[in-house]
C-alpha cells in the first residue's frame, strides 16, 4: 500500500489551514499582515517570524488532506485534586472545551505523502499545552500502537511543561510517556519530534527531546527552566538568544532548525529514508 | 500494585509544616542513611563524559549480604558544604552519572537503591547549556531498561522532574514527613500567580504529602518516622527505611527480567487513582 513519493511531490501543507487570530502587524518586522498570504506560507511571515499554531492547524499542515483519523478525543480531563486557585480547574477545562479545544494533546493516525504515520500535536492554547493525565494517556496509547504496528511516530511539541493543577499525577506522565517512547525505540520505529515555540519543563524533559531526529522551528524557545525562573533563582543575566532553537542546535540538543515551509517535505523524505 | 504497611495516623502538622520538616537541615541526608545501611559503602564518581556531580552520591555497599548500588541526592549542612553539593540540585552530569552507575549495577546483577531528596534539578544557565532537559528525559527512559530491581525512597524533598529523574523504580516509598510534587510550592506559586510568596497556598493545593501520594496510588508505602521526626533519631530512621526497602526488594529478586521490566512499565502506565477515576485508563484499550 505504501507508494514511494518524491520529496518535491509533497506540498507544503497537507490540507487547507484554519484561520488563526493574528495581530495587525507582524511582531517580527512590523509589516501589516495579510491572512491569505500568510496561510500560503504556513503562517510564516516573509521576515521569518513563525506564528504559533494550535493542534488543529498542525494536523491540517502535516496530514494529507482527508487522511486524519483522530483517536481518543473523548477521553477527558477531570479535576482529581479539587484544585480551586486562582480559578477552579474543572471550570477552566470546561470553558476551554466549550471554546472548541480538546486537551493539550490531540493524536491520531493519518498519512503524510501517502505513508501511514501516527501524529500527536500539542496545543499551547489549552492550559499552556501542559502535559496532563489525558495528554499522557493519548501519547502513550498512540506510541504503544505505533510500536506494535511499526508505524512512524511524529510529534509536534508546544508546551509549558507538566500541568500544575494535576499535581504529582501530571509529573508521573513524564515517566509513563518516556516508557512508551522506549517501546518505539526498542521496536525500531522512527520517531520524529518537531519542537515549536515554546517547549519547556516536563515536556522538554520527557518525550520532546527523545526522538531519533529532533527538529526545531526557527526562533522557538526551548529549554527546561524558563528564563523568568532562572533569573529569579540565580540572578543571572541571560544572553540574547538564550534557549532559542539556534542555541539548542549549537548545544547539540536538536538536529536541525527548519522553517515551517520546508517541514512537511522534509519529514516525508526522512520517513522515506527510514522506511 | 501491592501495598504493605498502613498509612500512619493523620498528623497534626499543617501542610506547610510538613514542607519545612521535609527540608529541615537536621534531617538525615542520603549519606546518613547509606552509611548506616551499608557500613562498607564505597563511593564512585563521575559520568565518564565530563564531570562528577556532587549533588548526587553513588556507590557500592553490602546490604543484607548482597552487593548493592546506592544512589542518592546529597545536600550539605554547613554553608560550604551546601554550596559544594549545590543544595542537592543535580546538573545534567548527575543524571548521566546515575545511568552510568545503573548500567554498572545491571552488568553485575546488583539491585539499586535510590534515595530522593532534592528541591529539583538545577535551574541555572549552565545546566541549560549542557542539556538538562535531555539528560533528565534520557535518564527517565533509561531507567525502564535497567534489568535489575530498583527500589526508591523519598527521604525529604521530591521536587519535580529533578526527583522523577531518580524516581523510576519497581517500588517507590516515602518517609512520613517527606514531600513529592510536580513543582516546588515556590515554583508552583510563581507559575500559577507569578508570585512565589504564595507558597503556603500552593503547597496546600498541590497534595504533596506522603499521605496524599499514598492515597493517589503513586507510592507503595509511607514509612513512619521516629518520635519527633527522622531528625530526632538518625539510627531509628535508618532502621525503618532499611527494613521497608529490603522488604520491598525481596519479591523483586525472584522475578525474571522480562517480568520485572513489564511490571515497571505497568507501574507507571496504570497509576491506581487514574484507573479508578476513569475506567478508560485501565489496562484494556482497543
Amino acid at each position: 500500500m505504501e507508494v514511494a513519493v518524491k520529496r518535491e511531490d509533497i506540498r507544503i501543507a497537507g490540507g487547507p489551514l484554519p484561520d488563526i487570530p493574528l495581530p495587525t502587524n507582524c511582531p517580527g518586522c512590523g509589516v501589516g499582515l495579510d491572512l491569505k498570504e500568510l496561510k500560503k506560507h504556513n503562517f510564516v511571515c516573509d521576515c521569518g517570524h513563525h506564528f504559533r499554531l494550535g493542534a488543529d492547524a498542525w494536523i491540517a499542515l502535516i496530514a494529507d488532506r482527508g487522511s486524519w483519523h483522530e483517536r481518543w478525543g473523548d477521553v477527558r480531563s477531570h479535576d482529581l485534586l479539587n484544585w480551586k486557585v486562582p480559578k477552579p480547574y474543572q471550570e477552566q477545562i470546561d470553558q476551554l472545551m466549550e471554546d472548541g479545544l480538546n486537551e493539550a494533546v490531540r493524536t491520531g493516525m493519518c498519512t503524510l505523502g501517502r505513508r501511514a504515520i501516527w501524529l500527536a500535536a500539542f496545543d499551547f492554547r489549552f492550559v499552556g499545552g501542559t502535559l496532563s493525565i489525558v495528554a499522557g494517556e493519548r501519547l502513550a496509547r498512540g506510541m504503544e500502537q505505533a510500536a506494535a504496528a511499526s508505524i512512524p511516530y511524529v510529534l509536534i511539541a508546544a508546551s509549558g511543561g507538566a500541568r500544575m493543577q494535576e499535581g504529582v499525577l501530571a509529573l508521573m506522565q513524564m515517566a509513563k510517556v518516556n516508557a512508551a517512547v522506549g517501546r518505539l525505540h526498542t521496536a525500531g520505529v522512527p520517531y520524529i519530534s518537531v519542537l515549536t515555540d515554546p517547549t519547556f519543563g516536563g515536556t522538554a524533559a520527557s518525550l520532546a527531546l527523545l526522538a531519533d531526529i529532533n527538529i526545531a522551528e526557527p526562533g522557538a524557545a526551548i529549554g527546561f527552566t524558563g528564563p523568568r525562573v532562572i533569573k529569579q533563582a540565580t540572578y543571572a543575566d541571560l544572553p540574547p538568544g538564550f534557549q532559542s532553537a539556534e542555541f539548542q542546535l549549537g548545544h547539540g540538543q536538536v538536529d536541525m532548525v527548519v522553517p515551517r515551509t520546508e517541514l512537511r517535505p522534509l519529514i516525508g523524505h526522512l520517513l522515506e529514508m527510514h522506511a | 500494585m501491592t501495598r504493605h504497611a498502613h498509612v500512619p495516623e493523620p498528623a497534626t502538622l499543617s501542610v506547610w509544616q510538613v514542607v519545612e520538616l521535609a527540608r529541615h537541615a537536621d534531617r538525615p541526608y542520603s549519606l546518613d542513611y547509606i552509611r548506616r545501611m551499608a557500613r562498607d559503602f564505597i563511593e564512585l564518581h563521575g559520568d565518564r563524559l565530563s564531570a562528577d556531580d556532587p549533588a548526587l552520591v553513588g556507590g557500592l555497599g553490602t546490604w543484607h549480604g548482597r552487593t548493592t548500588m546506592f544512589l542518592g541526592h546529597q545536600k550539605g549542612r554547613s554553608l560550604n558544604e551546601r554550596v559544594a553539593r549545590n543544595w542537592g540540585m543535580m546538573h545534567p552530569e548527575g543524571y548521566r552519572k546515575a545511568i552510568r552507575l545503573a548500567r554498572h549495577a545491571a552488568k553485575f546483577g546488583f539491585p539499586i537503591v535510590s534515595l530522593i531528596d532534592t528541591p529539583g534539578a538545577y535551574p541555572g544557565a549552565g545546566a541549560e547549556e549542557r542539556g538538562i532537559a535531555a539528560a533528565i528525559a534520557a535518564a527517565i527512559m533509561e531507567w525502564f531498561r535497567i534489568p535489575v530491581p530498583i527500589v526508591a525512597a523519598v527521604i525529604g524533598e521530591g521536587g519535580s522532574g529533578g526527583a522523577l529523574g531518580m524516581g523510576v523504580a519497581d517500588r517507590v516509598i516515602m518517609l512520613e514527613n517527606s514531600i513529592y510534587s510536580v513543582a516546588s510550592p515556590e515554583a508552583a506559586a510563581s507559575i500559577v500567580w507569578r508570585d512565589n510568596s504564595r507558597k503556603v497556598e500552593a503547597a496546600e493545593q498541590l497534595q504533596l504529602t506522603s499521605r496524599d501520594l499514598m492515597a493517589m496510588g503513586v507510592v507503595e508505602e509511607v514509612v513512619g518516622e521516629p518520635e519527633g521526626s527522622a531528625g530526632a533519631d538518625y539510627d531509628a530512621a535508618a532502621r525503618s527505611l532499611d527494613e521497608a526497602l529490603h522488604r520491598h526488594l525481596q519479591p523483586l529478586m525472584t522475578q525474571t527480567t522480562v517480568e520485572l521490566l513489564q511490571h515497571r512499565y505497568e507501574r507507571f502506565r496504570y497509576i491506581d487513582s487514574l484507573v479508578h477515576a476513569e475506567p478508560q485508563f485501565g489496562p484494556k484499550i482497543d
